[in-house]
């Protein structure tokens, strides 16, 4: 197995570096490489999952110790390295849900009052097709090149128009236009190029 | 306009951010051009897959350093456990204090190792969250549905045994005109009250409060809206509740 310098991480792909986790082979560089592409949309996902931010951070951790962990386990035949890490988040983000359930539902028949609440939060399969589609989502949003994801972020979540957007960042009317054009053909090849929900429940 | 003036626009357009002149001239365009019309169809699918995206935010900066260092830990604790039993018998003294030897001194090292490590992560544990072993974090999460508002309780044990409450809340309304908000310990029908408080209208609020010692063997935390001052147990407006770990 070849060493992974420095300025080679960034060309090696998923499952290469996943190669390197598993042939435990200069695994803080292959696990930084990992973290820094998928962290954001592993937090995103957990903060939308778990509604806590907090939470959502014991997850990234949780997460990424175990694609180390469990790299030997990857198999880059059955799927992509981001359905499998979908997986893994999944399955991380359910068991916290239901640790959180437990706290929340423990009541004796003295507790009367306390018996007429509930956790009203949508149960862990109805969370999973929804959560899918957020990855995918977040997956080609962060696949775009950056001047194209900079333009969606303005003009989807801060409602800046394009002339707002083109005072805010001193690109040409124009370009945004084209830009704002651009990302949204690329976020539906990326979406249409995505694996199939079989693969995930796999 | 021409389709090409079209195209370029339609990103804008779907996403609601054309002036409103051409935003008129866009929709007449559509009005009389079917492959504008798919375009836009296309991209009105996009705008919709866009809602279920997560928030565009970045993890603290500190996870990842905390995730390799974990990471680390584990590796040499691991690769200590493995040194320390090598398999195969042994012929002579001689060969087993230099065998201990051999595999004692780096395990001792390793030992030193991990054991620095983990005192470098459990210190940035105790100054990133301001927490210790002894400290209680709660969780609280809304009783009704469709309600946003959450909260952290942290119960720090004192010297003189009482329990002081650290107690963060976000998105909380304030309280009704003549009401307030308190926080109670609950166990079957007893009931502690750690005290009561109100909340800013800014969205966060942290307030410190105080429980005695017998309040750490109370497992479900309620935090009620109350009109009367000389209450001895909850009322019924119950707006978060959470279970002492």
């Amino acid at each position: 197995m070849h060493s992974i310098m420095p300025h080679r991480v960034d060309e090696l792909s998923d499952e290469q570096l996943m190669d390197h986790l598993a042939g435990k082979e200069e695994v803080g560089a292959a696990l930084s490489a990992l973290y820094d592409r998928y962290s954001r949309t592993v937090f995103g996902v957990g903060v939308k999952l778990l509604g806590d931010r907090s939470l959502a951070e014991e997850l990234v951790q949780e997460v990424f110790l175990k694609v180390w962990r469990s790299s030997h386990t990857f198999d880059s035949s059955r799927g992509s390295f981001s359905t499998w890490l979908y997986r893994v988040t999944r399955n991380l983000a359910s068991d916290s849900y239901r640790k959180r359930t437990r706290r929340v539902n423990p009541v004796s028949d003295k507790d009367s009052y306390i018996s007429a609440t509930r956790d009203s939060s949508p149960g862990p399969q109805e969370i999973v097709d929804d959560s899918w589609l957020s990855w995918r989502i977040s997956r080609a949003l962060e696949e775009l090149d950056p001047s194209h994801r900079e333009v969606i972020e303005l003009a989807y979540y801060q409602g800046l128009s394009q002339r707002e957007i083109s005072r805010r960042t001193g690109v040409a009317l124009g370009t945004v236009k084209t830009r704002t054009s651009r990302a949204l053909k690329r976020l539906r090849e990326g979406l249409a190029g995505r694996d199939n929900l079989q693969e995930v429940r796999r | 306009m021409k389709c090409e003036e079209v195209r370029l626009s339609l990103g804008g357009f779907v996403l609601g951010g054309l002036e409103s002149a051409e935003a008129a001239e866009v929709r007449h365009h559509l009005t009389l051009c079917p492959g504008c019309q798919n375009e836009l169809k296309a991209f009105e699918r996009i705008n919709q897959a866009l809602e279920a995206a997560p928030p565009p935010i970045d993890p603290p900066s500190h996870l990842k350093d905390e995730i390799l260092s974990r990471m680390r830990a584990e590796k040499l604790s691991s690769s200590d456990q493995e040194m320390s039993s090598p398999s195969g018998e042994l012929s002579s003294r001689a060969e087993l204090r230099f065998r201990n030897l051999r595999f004692i001194l780096p395990s001792v090292a390793a030992v030193g190792l991990v054991a620095a490590l983990v005192a470098i992560v459990a210190l940035g544990v105790f100054f990133g969250l301001q927490t210790s072993p002894s400290v209680a974090n709660i969780q609280l999460i809304p009783t009704e549905e469709e309600e946003n508002y959450w909260g952290v309780a942290e119960l720090h044990p004192q010297p003189s045994g009482n329990q002081q409450v650290k107690l963060e809340l976000n998105n909380l309304d304030e309280p009704r005109p003549d009401s307030f908000y308190e926080m109670w310990f609950v166990s079957g029908e007893k009931y502690i009250s750690a005290g009561t408080f109100t909340v800013t209208p800014e969205g966060r609020t942290e307030v410190r409060l105080s429980a005695p010692p017998q309040a750490r063997d109370y497992h479900t935390v309620l935090i009620t809206e109350e009109f009367a001052l000389d209450a001895t147990d909850p009322g019924k407006e119950v707006k978060l509740r959470g279970e002492v770990p």
